[in-house]
């Protein structure tokens, strides 16, 4: 969708913006200390990858999404936000190359209508957006009202990836796997799924206490954990989870290189936890440098998250440059 | 025509621009699939769309090309193997890559306004796209078409016909061919016979008539332009897509000067098949004098021989003259003005008349006779005193006829003379408009010996400056060859309105001439195959590839196998052979017994008044110039052209 919806708000009085806020990069997932329970050992092992023989399927598909936002306008002191938000799958197969198997893409205005004047939600309305109202309790103050909508912003992006995955689930190839950037465990579908496979970057959930988080932290290059049960939160699915040491971290961080993986609880993903962890050591080359994440991001990851970005709106990226007023018209 | 018009091909790359890397009025950037027809030389079309663009065609040629993957920097390719290449290989997923390619404008349509190129789709060019992007609708179709087929512009499977315009190709907006490349791999001499057979074929019928001179001088090179060469499948259908016949040339007149004896020729073209019609080419005195100036500027140039050779052209050959020391001459052969000079220096001897003889001093004298008699001596079998001379066909030229002028074996002063001479004969012909023809495509091999960039301003070197430089409105043209471009004379290059380039040495792409080629065309022309050349043209932007059949004639090489020359035939036989050459009735044995015991040059003076005369019945027109027997006399008494002086080098 275009630019038009801004450009009726903006002529039904809402004062033009153009911010995107500071921390809008990356996504936050600070939890608290939710607790595991053992599954391959009684207590979180240290093991070795060495002589696992390596998954290989023939194809995998890897998905990822993106998720675009700035403040457009305020009406009062209410922000309106325009968001993009985009997934894709793309499918690699025997010539190593990846394919766009599936996408989907979403724009929204994030607002709260009812502290906005009757034009501009009349103008709102008549362009047909879709738009996700913040709470009412945060619209009041700015301050509160950016990062609820970006809250949005990122709830609409996780929606429109699980659809993305779950319709690609529907119809796997036997011989299909699909990776995740991110956890599983948020989807029915995906956290049951034999051959899907979570792959999480940050680590602000924590599992473990104590020595045994010592050792899920300090874990050697080319070595895994047990597989253990993240307790449930929420809404959140069973699901089975290890450690995973890509790069050496000392020297660098304790996170430097560590991914945390998920597949589905069932006595299977034990049995091939080492060779899921193989397959994910060999996904290291070709690095997804210039990413500042790459000791974890893995190339065809990588690779869907440029796809989108390539194909994001241009009017949406931070503008380079200085936030000087602007001259002339 | 709707249905034409509607099909249209996926397009096969975009053009992308960036501030580093812009579009621009004269060149683009477009990217294609890894997997793609495009390489270096395919013209492709631009189409623009959205506001302003649309409507707008651009045409291109693609300069050069780039792959390059997302990798930040070749040290994280190690870091991704751990420092194994075979490790590199296995990657569990391919990079993603770019095929990149710059092409330079050919043609925007409309033409004005001047615009960068716009960002929209690339297509390859199509036959109508070639014709356009070339411009040569102008010169295609119209009343007038002036299309001369060149070769097949050839890639990703499309193949265009690609046209030179005779006018200017031949005249009279521009004019001359310069082909250059190295020696065996670039065809120079297979292309330009092959453009000779479609200019002969394809020479709109407004501009007249149109021949050709070309100058043999290496081998058997251009001895059986009338026989037919091995020709490939592939070869026949170039020239059936090019609409051009594969077939020897109609009409070829082979001219070569003898050899010492002044009886064998001196060609390789002397099998008993085709000697027949190789025309001996024999200048006597006068034809010589004319030219002496190429003789002398080789060395020095002196205003003081000049003067003394326009008198002797103009107060003493060919008529009564008297030496001022009581001997009276008639000049006409060299044996007649030795005789001249000698009396001229007895007599200042005799008479101690100090060192000047109508004004001209002896010092310059003995310089002039020097010089001529020193080309008498080196070129013995062209320059001749026995009797008339033999030359091309000076105002009785034919249309669509080859004039071969083989002086392969003469020596290097001999050629300059035969350059000159030809070069300017056709010059004045052609300014009188009485040659036979309207145009005469003049190809000179290994120019660089005769126009070379350094050394002394010869005499043939200012002559094939003028030719370049002037004539175009004569319709004088002049096709030449060499190794290396930069070895000619700037000038005479500079003004071929045509350049074609075959494989070049990469030292030679290297030198000042080339910096406007990129370096990935470079690097095509120097690993060029057979067959393929680059054509530039005052018509097309930039340089086009294209590819050439075989030319229809039998190679040189292959010329001498089929038809091995003849070994130099004995006096009398070789006498015989030319006599029965213009009357086969002659018997040999009856000329045999005519000439048993003759003088040499009595039988030759003969054979060439015979061979000019073209009488009925040649023997007894030979028989009646050899007049009465006379007593033999010994060699040493001879009478023609003394084994003269060595040059002197000598201050006089
Ligand atoms: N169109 C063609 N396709 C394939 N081969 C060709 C073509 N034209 C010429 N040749 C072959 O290429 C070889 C070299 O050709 P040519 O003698 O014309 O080269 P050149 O550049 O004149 O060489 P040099 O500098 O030695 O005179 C010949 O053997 C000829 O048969
Ligand atoms: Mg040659």
């Amino acid at each position: 969708m275009s630019r038009s919806w801004v450009d009726a708000i903006l002529a039904a009085g809402v004062v033009p913006a153009s911010h995107v806020p500071e921390a809008s990069v990356g996504r936050v997932d600070l939890e608290e200390f939710t607790g595991a329970d053992p599954v391959e050992d009684p207590e979180l092992r240290v093991r070795s990858l060495v002589g696992a023989p390596a998954l290989a399927p023939p194809s995998v598909g890897f998905l990822d999404g993106i998720e675009q936002w700035r403040v457009v306008g305020y009406a009062g002191v209410t922000p309106i936000v325009r968001a993009h938000v985009a997934a894709a799958i793309r499918l690699r197969e025997g010539d190593r190359r990846l394919r766009t198997v599936a996408e989907n893409a979403d724009e929204l205005a994030i607002t709260r209508l009812d502290r906005l004047p009757d034009a501009v939600r009349g103008a709102l309305a008549g362009t047909g957006v879709r738009v996700v109202e913040i709470p009412a309790d945060d619209a009041g103050q700015p301050a509160r009202a950016l990062p609820a909508a970006r809250l949005e912003v990122q709830k609409a992006r996780a929606a429109l990836e699980r659809r993305l995955a779950e319709r690609r689930l529907a119809r796997l190839g036997s011989d299909e796997w699909l990776v995740v950037d991110g956890v599983l465990s948020d989807s029915p579908a995906l956290s049951a799924h034999p051959r899907a496979v979570g792959v999480v970057k940050s680590h602000g959930a924590e599992y473990f206490e104590g020595p045994e988080l010592e050792r899920a932290l300090t874990l050697p290059v080319l070595h895994r954990t047990s597989v253990f049960r993240p307790k449930r939160r929420g809404a959140r699915r069973e699901i089975y989870s290890w450690y995973l040491r890509l790069w050496p971290w000392e020297g660098n961080d304790l996170l430097y290189g560590l991914l945390r993986v998920e597949a589905r609880a069932h006595p299977g993903t034990v049995a091939l936890a080492p060779r899921i962890s193989a397959w994910l050591v060999g996904e290291r080359a070709p690095l997804a440098t210039p990413d500042r994440r790459w000791d974890r991001l893995l190339y065809p990851i990588y690779d869907v998250e440029s796809y989108l970005r390539a194909r994001a709106p241009r009017d949406l990226l931070p503008a380079p440059g200085s936030r000087l007023p602007r001259t002339g018209t | 025509m709707i249905d034409k018009a509607s099909f249209q091909p996926p397009p096969i790359g975009r053009v992308v621009a960036t501030e580093q890397k812009p579009a621009t009025p004269h060149q683009f950037h477009f990217w294609t699939a890894n997997e793609t027809s495009i390489g270096i030389g395919a013209i492709v079309r631009v189409e623009g769309f959205g506001a302003g663009d649309s409507g707008r065609v651009v045409y291109g040629v693609v300069t050069d090309g780039f792959a390059y993957s997302d990798l930040a920097t070749p040290l994280h390719d190690v870091v991704g193997a751990e420092g194994d290449p075979a490790r590199a290989a296995e990657h569990p997923t391919v990079r993603q890559e770019i095929r990149l390619w710059t092409a330079a404008v050919l043609r925007q349509r409309p033409e004005e306004p001047l615009q960068p190129v716009p960002l929209g789709a690339v297509h390859v060019a199509s036959d109508v796209d070639v014709a356009q992007a070339l411009r040569m609708d102008a010169y295609l179709g119209g009343e007038q078409p002036t299309a001369i087929p060149v070769g097949l512009y050839t890639s990703g499977g499309l193949e265009a016909p690609v046209y030179l315009d005779a006018d200017f190709l031949l005249g009279p907006e521009a004019a001359h061919l310069n082909i250059s490349g190295v020696s065996g791999l670039a065809t120079k001499t297979s292309a330009v016979e092959f453009l000779l057979a479609s200019i002969f074929q394809h020479f709109p019928p407004h501009k007249g008539r149109v021949a050709a001179v070309c100058f043999n001088v290496k081998g058997p090179d251009l001895c059986f332009l009338d026989q037919p060469g091995a020709l490939e499948d592939e070869d026949r259908r170039r020239y059936e897509r090019l609409a051009v016949q594969a077939q020897p040339f109609e009409r070829v007149r082979y001219y070569a000067p003898f050899k010492a004896d002044g009886v064998n020729l001196n060609t390789l073209r002397t099998h008993p098949d085709l000697v027949g019609d190789v025309e001996p080419l024999v200048w006597g005195l006068r034809e010589v004098l004319d030219y002496a100036e190429v003789l002398l500027n080789r060395d020095d140039i002196d205003a003081k021989a000049d003067a003394f050779i326009d008198f002797l052209a103009d107060r003493v050959v060919d008529k009564e003259f008297d030496d001022g020391f009581g001997g009276a001459h008639r000049v006409v052969t060299f044996a007649d003005l030795e005789r001249l000079f000698r009396s001229i220096f007895d007599g200042l001897e005799l008479a101690g008349r100090g060192d000047t003889w109508r004004t001209h001093h002896i010092a310059t004298i003995r310089k002039v006779r020097n010089r001529l008699s020193n080309i008498s001596t080196r070129c013995k079998g062209l320059v001749t005193d026995d009797g008339p001379s033999s030359d091309l066909p000076w105002g009785r030229f034919e249309d669509r006829a080859v004039y071969v002028v083989d002086v392969a074996n003469v020596d290097p002063l001999g050629q300059d003379l035969v350059f000159a001479r030809a070069v300017s004969k056709l010059r004045e012909h052609l300014e009188r408009r009485d040659l036979g023809v309207d145009a005469v495509v003049v190809f000179v091999d290994e120019l660089n010996k005769y126009a070379p960039g350094d050394g002394p301003d010869t005499y043939v070197k200012k002559m094939l400056l003028d030719i370049s430089e002037r004539g175009r409105y004569l319709g004088l043209v002049l096709f030449g060859a060499e190794q290396f471009r930069s070895q000619v004379h700037r000038r005479v290059v500079g003004n071929a309105g045509t350049i074609v380039f075959g494989r070049m040495d990469s030292d030679e792409l290297a030198t000042p001439g080339y910096q406007v080629l990129s370096p990935a065309t470079k690097i095509k022309l120097a690993t060029l195959p057979i067959g393929e050349l680059m054509v530039r043209h005052p018509h097309f932007t930039q340089p086009i590839f294209v590819r050439f059949p075989r030319p229809g004639v039998l190679r040189g090489r292959d010329g001498v196998e089929r038809f091995p020359p003849a070994a130099d035939l004995p006096f009398e036989d070789a006498v015989v052979r030319q006599l029965v050459k213009l009357d086969r009735r002659v018997r040999p044995n009856q000329v045999k017994d005519l000439i048993a015991d003759r003088r040499e040059e009595d039988v030759r003076r003969a054979l060439a008044h015979t061979r000019q005369a073209r009488p009925q019945d040649a023997f007894a027109h030979f028989k009646k110039h050899l007049g009465g027997r006379v007593a033999a006399v010994p060699a040493a008494a001879r009478e023609s052209v003394a084994p003269l002086n060595r040059i002197s080098d000598e201050p006089y």
